[in-house]
């Protein structure tokens, strides 16, 4: 019975998440009957996207043992840049061209992250959050701090802004980038499972030291990591763009916080080692679904903050006090053996 | 690493002991103090000599004396918790916290009370926004030793909660209204050293005992540099961090007074940029991100030096955007810096690995 009820659990309390998500919907449509209609959904989708994007990434480093906060400003500066580019030259390179372009850049950027913290291994944090003030001026010191309205994008940018998948009757619609972001997720789902480059983040997690004597060359996995990641804020950072329809050079930075959040709820651990692609699409629902709908059920905006942070203790309280019992856990089971 | 073939181990384990507090000491000259005077005095000139019209002005020369005291408690509040081997990212967030708590009470009771109440009742309110400042700290400090969450983590969730809950106190706009005492301290000078700064210099000198001259200092400092011999050497954990944090919170409450003594006015978003600056200052300073080092003199001497380099920027006509990508590229270049040295030195033979000193201490305790 606790074996079963382990794995309704869930290797990460996935299982713990879906039941937290389940009350929260329900409390939700007790009360608000706005809540619980087509267009609700469609919302959270619509504004989940471009947050899992940067969860998945954030949670590939938190499995490698790290933690990132430089994404958001990798993902603006990469999509930014990439705007600004394509206007300056007054060419359309395509979307094909202006994703990959932007992934570049964003990759370059993780790169040099990389470097610093693998060659020099560094607190991945203060580096972190030292690489992200450096990116961020750069990008409104030396490349742009216009706003760049839906106007000035190239058009193929802004064509796919209006694509919709499907129209839903009730108000509310899909957005066609809801693709390529299941694409993403389903992808890095697969990296981690079946690569050994997603085997070998988990083994550095989990213990560096015991990675490099299986054979792990750790600082080069760990550089692909960062620039692999970077790639991936860029891709949000693109996502966010055509999503919105404008590049502002100001946005984005200072959500990190909220992300981070969602990881974490999702069950990767700080320590490293542990997280589930399934997890953090959970952690980022559950966070989106209480940001886009206190308001709904009567509370003021201005909660959303401590609503957010409140969740995140409630969610490292959990893992802490999970690690202690995990951590007591074979001395008990060695004890029955014997006895 | 020590030769196997010599003597008896009390002789090896003293002799590990007298090589690791030269080392010690090696560092914390060599790290913080001797460095940070030097990149001060030379920051300092470079602007003078560059634009000594504004630079050397009167009002820059007391600007740079009024903004550095809130931001070197700040560091002073980031470092502490830093020594242990954890962070403190909710530091600013206590200090407008009490900034807010000081500033909502004064006003409601010159409002119900009249000006000669509030005036009379003045001490009694800073000293409730310091017990704010303090009980927020200890928050963090329960989480970090009882549950025994990550202090990264831990902190980073009450820097957005605290942050939330100011947000929903205020209602997200800025309160206004300052005691009238603390307002005339925020532009009183003495010997024409600002007063801010002087309160400043008090609560570093104080800090600096409590590091090097009393037990919990020490414990403090053990804690980061060797958990594990900490534990051995019978020292609880659990108050060490406490201690910790709640000095932390007191030193972020006092940086909220001097926040509310300068502009008035107390808000949920003020020095929202200071927690990457801080951070920056303290790294500068000489303190190991790991924990174990920290000197009280290096942190402020960073402190000097970022306002001198902020102020220097201004005076070039330079963005804050410019001044950011200064403090990022400064942050990671000491850090990698400092990398390349202590690996440099750890080859060199002779000098015993940290970890040894640090068990060969707590052992002859």
């Amino acid at each position: 019975m606790k074996t079963a009820l382990g794995r309704l659990r869930g290797a990460n309390n996935e299982g713990l998440l879906v039941a937290v998500i389940v009350v929260v919907v329900v409390a939700m449509s007790i009360a608000s009957p706005a809540f619980l209609t087509p267009g609700t959904f469609f919302a959270l989708v619509r504004s989940s996207m471009v947050p899992l994007v940067f969860a998945l990434g954030v949670m590939l480093i938190m499995i490698s043992g790290g933690i990132d906060v430089s994404f958001p400003a990798i993902a603006i500066f990469a999509a930014y840049t990439t705007m600004r580019w394509s206007i300056d030259g007054n060419l359309d390179l395509g979307l094909v061209l202006v994703f990959v372009i932007a992934m570049v850049v964003g990759g370059l950027l993780g790169l040099f992250n990389g470097v610093v913290i693998a060659r020099f291994r560094l607190p991945t944090l203060i580096v972190t959050l030292g690489t992200q003030t450096i990116y961020k001026g750069i990008l409104l010191t030396y490349i742009g701090s216009l706003y760049i309205s839906a106007g000035e994008l190239p058009k193929s940018v802004t064509k796919l802004s209006d694509a919709h998948l499907w129209d839903v009757p009730g108000g509310g619609y899909l957005h066609s980038m809801v693709i390529p972001v299941v694409l993403v997720t389903v992808l890095i789902a697969w990296m981690l499972r079946w690569t050994v480059f997603g085997r070998s983040i988990y083994a550095i997690g989990g213990d560096e030291e015991a990675a490099r004597r299986v054979g792990i060359r750790v600082v080069r996995t760990q550089v692909w990591l960062y620039t692999l990641v970077g790639a991936l804020a860029a891709f949000g950072g693109m996502v966010f763009v055509i999503l919105g329809k404008n590049a502002n050079p100001q946005s984005i930075v200072g959500t990190e916080l909220d992300i981070i959040a969602a990881v974490v709820l999702g069950g990767a651990s700080i320590f490293g080692g542990r997280g589930s692609v399934v997890g953090t699409v959970l952690g980022v629902v559950l966070v989106q679904l209480i940001n886009n709908n206190l308001v709904l059920v009567g509370i003021p905006s201005t909660w959303q903050r401590a609503a957010v942070g409140m969740l995140l203790l409630l969610g490292v309280t959990a893992q802490a006090l999970g690690h202690v019992r995990s951590r007591k856990r074979p001395v008990i089971v060695k004890k029955e053996v014997e006895a | 690493m020590s030769d196997p073939s010599r003597g008896p181990l009390t002789e090896i384990n003293q002799q590990v002991e007298t090589a690791f507090t030269a080392a010690l000491e090696r560092i914390h000259v060599g790290r913080g103090v001797g460095r940070m005077a030097l990149l001060l005095v030379v920051t300092f000139i470079f602007f003078a000599i560059l634009r000594p019209g504004i630079f050397l002005s009167q009002v820059n020369l007391q600007n740079i004396g009024l903004v550095a005291p809130e931001i070197g408690l700040l560091s002073l509040a980031v470092m502490i918790a830093m020594l242990t081997g954890g962070i403190d990212l909710s530091v600013v967030a206590i200090a407008n916290g009490t900034a807010i708590t000081v500033s909502t009470l004064y006003t409601s009771v010159l409002n119900s009370q009249g000006q000669g109440a509030a005036d009379s009742m003045t001490p009694l309110i800073l000293l409730a926004g310091v017990a704010v400042g303090v009980a927020l700290g200890a928050i963090n400090g329960v989480l970090v030793s009882v549950v025994g969450i990550t202090p990264i983590l831990a902190t980073l969730g009450t820097w957005q909660l605290y942050n939330g809950l100011a947000l929903v106190w205020t209602g997200g706009i800025t309160v206004s209204g300052a005691p009238s005492g603390l307002m005339s301290m925020g532009s009183a000078a003495v010997l024409g050293i600002p007063v801010l700064l002087i309160i400043l210099i008090v609560a570093a000198v104080a800090l600096g005992v409590l590091i090097n001259r009393t037990a919990i200092g020490r414990k403090i400092a053990l804690q980061g540099a060797n958990p594990v011999a900490s534990k051995f050497s019978g020292i609880s954990a659990r108050s060490t961090l406490m201690m910790t944090y709640a000095t932390s919170g007191l030193l972020s409450a006092v940086a909220g007074l001097i926040f509310l003594s300068r502009s008035s006015s107390a808000s949920a978003d003020y020095g929202s940029s200071y927690v990457l600056l801080v951070i920056v200052i303290v790294v500068l300073g000489g303190t190991n991100p790991n924990g174990g080092f920290a000197t009280v003199l290096g942190v402020i001497l960073a402190a000097l030096t970022l306002q001198v380099l902020s102020s220097g920027f201004t005076a070039m006509r330079l963005s804050a955007y410019q001044y950011a990508i200064a403090q990022g590229v400064i942050l990671v270049g000491v850090m990698v810096l400092d990398q390349m040295r202590f690996k440099t030195r750890k080859r060199r033979p002779g000098t015993n690995s940290e970890e040894q000193g640090a068990i060969a201490e707590a052992e002859t305790k």
